[in-house]
């Protein structure tokens, strides 16, 4: 494959220089951190230390900045399992098991296994950077506008058919959620929809205003009903450490899951929320008793948390062999790393093999600090559910309020924010899934663009389904995964008229 | 009958979207009609659902709904209300009296209706340090610029 | 009653578990003009080519000690710039804009009021050339083959180009395509949301040609992933010697992706000499040599009097280029 390990070895020697090693230290408690709150993502926190890294060894800029990607995949699950507020799209799937753990007073459990999740997919794809970088660039080259669609419309019915029983309602939010992705500049062709001559609605809704609305504000809304009889917090918050039965449970989830995340990782423009939310259905599909997903299952935290770590490393791919940010981090990234004179491009692993080695050593180095450090912390994080839920709720909401005021500075979002809250309120109480509304909010302009891309480019229709052995493979799949909970009705119907 | 409220608001949805959507204006390039096909697409599919949720409620209409008659149970719609009123005076006050001291009127407000008024010192505690501290981390550690 | 305490601190300490922040010296200047900090505002997100200049302007003028007062940047994105610039315009001499041909265009298709006359162009500082590209094995050598073959058929060939329609890399194409009587609006552009992605379309062959910024293509060049055949610069640019310009392929075009500053309407005449000379000084430089190389833009500098006569100029090419594109009537 090309792998030339004497380079391997050398950038693990510049790796492990003790000002390499905080670097590494620094940027994952710092990706932690902003992974932690509402709104601030990796994005801003690279962002932010873009004046600081001027100046410094770019391999240690870029060492640093992939520190802060990646230990923003661990905080991220944080908020998702304490309080049911993700802050990023690809820590959403955390939500759907792990606050239920914590409800069930599995706090610490579910805070442990996703640590220990993230750090297992990490690895993976790590291992699957060493070996199949190359080969993996070119293979994602051959992701053309049908496939993205294809992909996208598969994740999106993967998710609305995890709605148990409810597909209709599942169906519903999706479709509002893509409506709201089309709120924009229309990209081919410049036409302004449904904009209201606001300017500010010009360039679409942002969709992290939507997931904190939806979640955070939504969330506390919610908690405000019955908030006089709640007691003064000190909810259970369990064992810290994981027994060997959720153990057993979730180490093939965990092993699955990664390079499952890697490999859509490694497909431009895909990324976290895709990889978590796809690894999530496939492991309940797979269970053998799917109907404990949901309800606080030990693998349901596992799997979407391996998987998004995992994407988060597939995602340098791109950068590293090609050139090509392939999220919205790596961009800011590679903007920052051109800015100390850095030019990643198909001639970084021929030029300067040394620092591609050094970071993804120090992608391996920095995920076994994570690990521990996350694990150390949730002894300390828990220590949140103690707060009084009158008092925890009012500062939620302020947080979610600056959350939003920092990705774009402006009060437009601030109701945009409130009408999501109160939109996530009466999705809450007439029980519609929020996840198929999100996702489709998330992809929707970009499933709307390689949509039309494609039909430029195969000048028919149906072509799209089937263009490629690629897109026809996941057109049978978007199929099945709609046909797939008739069919288990069905089975369990006849069942129970043989008993 | 309440539990068709959703439903009717949804076809109704649907249907404004979709002629705000026949509405957009034709595109100058390429195909004219290419800004409009996809949420054509959606408007359509959203009618056909809204129609089928429709018919499921109708089915269930005798049933109660019980979770939407929490929220006019206690002082829910107290909270409630009181919050998004809160909120509108804090996005008035963002930008013209900056970042901290609304945030510590909007927060302490905050704790004090949900609080309540008896608590008033740790209200106000917590207010005045909380927001301090995020001002501090936020505008000076991380240098975003807060008003 | 422990337990928030508790909780506030642990709260406390992740969100002071920032980064090291810089601390602030005293912003007291003289009794003249530059009263209090300086504002720079870059009316997109952190890291594209608006907040770079900011921020590259920003660190030299202070570390070089051009202006002792302090500075910061602040990002305003939305609307393509006009969130910034509406910002702009209510500000006072503290605060400059970063400015490229949106504030021209914008205006121009119709979705900003505003034009660089509602504010005082203080510099044009930085440019990039826009080339065009094809895959290694096409048959297209040169840029004159792609624009003969448009002509003979608009809709034979599906062209890549990001981030908008009626941008620099688009606009480029259009004059091009102008000149060998192209029908331009029946040409099939697909608008991909940044450059990465035209770059993985046209190595991935799902574009035929694309057009982009010579930064953007110029290591795949190098690399032989893609073949530049045309730019728009004057002469043929340092590095790319073998990439013919589109003069020397009889289209009589020059096409810069300009970057400037401005500042709000109304400045007084002793606020613009007071620009005119700090940034004529931070661009003699040699910080500023080596951000133009490392990002490789090509200095472009304009003072004051000069930007607002080149944006004139400007403003007449593009409306003739948008109608030609059929994106403005």
């Amino acid at each position: 494959m090309g792998v030339d390990f004497q380079n391997v070895i050398e950038g693990l020697m510049v790796s492990i220089r003790p000002l390499n090693l905080l670097w590494v230290l620094i940027g994952g408690f710092l990706g932690t951190v902003v992974g932690m709150l509402p709104g601030l993502g990796p994005a801003t926190a690279v962002a932010v230390l873009i004046p600081i890294t001027f100046g410094m060894d770019p391999t240690s800029a870029l060492i640093l900045m992939a520190a802060i990607y990646y230990g923003a995949m661990y905080g991220g699950s944080r908020s998702s399992i304490l309080l049911n507020t993700p802050g990023d799209g690809s820590a959403i799937a955390a939500t759907f098991d792990g606050y239920p753990m914590s409800q069930k007073g599995q706090a610490g459990q579910a805070l442990t296994i996703s640590a220990i999740a993230s750090l297992i997919g990490g690895l993976f794809a790590i291992v699957g950077f060493v070996l199949l970088a190359k080969p993996l660039a070119s293979f994602a080259l051959r992701f053309g506008p049908a496939e993205y669609f294809m992909l996208m419309l598969f994740t999106l019915s993967a998710i609305v058919s995890l709605s148990k029983g409810n597909m209709v309602k599942g169906f519903i939010a999706m479709s509002i959620g893509l409506i709201l992705s089309t709120v924009g500049i229309d990209l081919q062709t410049g036409v302004h929809r449904f904009t209201f001559d606001i300017p500010q609605l010009s360039e679409g809704i942002d969709f992290l205003v939507v997931i904190i609305g939806v979640y955070a504000v939504g969330e506390v809304l919610y908690n405000f009903i019955g908030i006089d009889s709640l007691g003064s917090g000190k909810k259970k918050v369990g064992k810290k450490w994981i027994t060997k039965e959720q153990w057993q449970q979730s180490k093939w989830p965990m092993i699955r899951s990664g390079p499952m995340g890697f490999l859509i990782g490694v497909l431009p423009g895909a990324g976290g929320s895709i990889a978590s939310m796809l690894s999530y259905t496939t492991e309940r599909q797979l269970s053998k008793n799917p109907e404990r997903f949901g309800k606080g299952a030990v693998e349901g935290v596992a799997a979407p948390e391996s998987a998004n770590n995992a994407a988060s490393v597939g995602a340098f791919i791109p950068l590293l062999t090609m050139g090509i940010p392939g999220s919205g981090t790596t961009a800011v990234i590679l903007g920052a790393v051109i800015m100390l004179g850095l030019r990643p491009g198909p001639l970084l692993f021929e030029n300067s093999p040394d620092m591609v080695w050094t970071l993804v050593n120090s992608m391996f180095i920095g995920n076994i600090m994570l690990v521990i450090m996350n694990i150390l912390m949730v002894g300390l994080l828990v220590r949140i559910l103690d707060t009084p839920p009158k008092v925890l709720y009012p500062l939620i909401l302020v947080l979610a309020f600056i959350g939003t005021y920092t990705l774009s500075y402006s009060m437009v979002d601030f109701y945009i924010l409130v009408i999501f809250g109160l939109i996530g309120l009466a999705m809450k109480l007439l029980n519609f899934p929020i996840a198929p509304l999100i996702l489709a909010v998330i992809v929707g302009s970009d499933m709307e663009q390689n949509f039309r891309k494609s039909v430029v480019s195969h000048d028919n229709y149906l072509n799209i389904f089937f263009a490629s052995s690629v897109s026809t493979t996941l057109t049978i799949m978007t199929i099945l995964s709609v046909l797939y909970p008739f069919f288990l009705g069905w089975l369990q119907k006849r069942k129970q008229k043989q008993a | 009958m309440i539990r068709l409220l959703m439903p009717v608001f949804f076809i109704l949805l649907a249907v404004a979207y979709l002629v705000f959507t026949f509405q957009l204006p034709e595109s100058q390039i390429g195909n004219p009609n290419g800004p409009r096909y996809f949420p054509a697409l959606i408007g359509f599919f959203l009618l056909l659902i809204s129609i089928i949720y429709c018919i499921q409620e109708w089915k269930q209409r005798k049933e109660e709904l019980e979770e939407v008659k929490q929220l006019f149970t206690g002082r829910t719609p107290y909270l409630i209300g009181s919050t998004l009123v809160l909120i509108l005076i804090y996005t008035f006050l963002f930008e013209r009296i900056g970042f901290l001291y609304s945030t510590i009127l909007f927060l302490g407000g905050l704790l004090f209706v949900v609080n309540g008024r008896k608590k008033w010192l740790i209200n106000i505690v917590v207010a005045v340090i909380f927001s301090f501290v995020s001002w501090y981390s936020f505008s000076e550690l991380l240098q975003v610029s807060l008003p | 009653m422990r337990k928030w305490i508790g909780f506030i601190s642990v709260l406390s300490l992740l969100i002071m578990a920032g980064c090291g922040g810089s601390s602030s010296g005293d912003g007291e200047g003289g009794a003249e003009f530059p009263q209090e900090d300086i504002e720079f505002v870059a009316p997109a997100s952190p890291g594209g080519g608006w907040d770079g200049t900011a921020r590259a302007m920003q660190k030299i003028m202070s570390d070089e000690g051009i202006i002792e007062e302090n500075i910061n940047v602040v990002n305003k994105p939305g609307g393509s710039g006009e969130v910034g610039w509406q910002y702009l315009s209510g500000q006072d001499a503290h605060h400059l804009a970063i400015n490229s041909s949106l504030v021209i265009t914008n205006n121009l298709l119709g979705q900003s009021e505003l034009t660089y006359e509602d504010f005082t162009p203080l510099g044009i500082l930085t440019t990039e050339w826009i080339s065009v590209a094809v895959p290694p094995e096409s048959e297209f050598e040169k840029g004159k083959d792609v624009m003969e073959q448009l002509k003979e058929d608009p809709t034979s060939l599906k062209i890549g180009v990001a981030p908008g329609l009626g941008n620099n890399d688009h606009l480029s194409f259009v004059q091009a395509a102008k000149e060998f009587g192209v029908d331009i609006p029946k040409v099939e552009f697909l608008i991909y949301e940044s450059g990465g992605d035209v770059v993985s379309a046209l190595l991935g062959g799902h574009v035929d040609v694309a057009t982009m910024s010579v930064s953007e293509a110029k290591e795949q060049h190098n690399a032989g992933k893609f073949n530049m055949i045309a730019v728009s610069s004057e002469e043929r640019i340092e590095g790319l010697e073998g990439v013919p310009t589109w003069k020397e392929q009889g289209v009589d075009m020059v096409f810069p992706h300009w970057r400037g500053v401005m500042g709000p309407p109304d400045m007084t005449e002793e606020e613009i000499a007071y620009w005119d000379d700090k940034i004529s000084e931070m661009v003699d430089s040699e910080a500023w040599q080596k951000v133009l190389e490392n990002n490789e833009w090509q200095s472009f500098y304009k003072d004051s009097s000069e930007s607002k006569a080149f944006l004139e100029e400007q403003t007449k090419n593009y409306d003739e280029l948008l109608s030609e594109s059929g994106l403005t009537d």
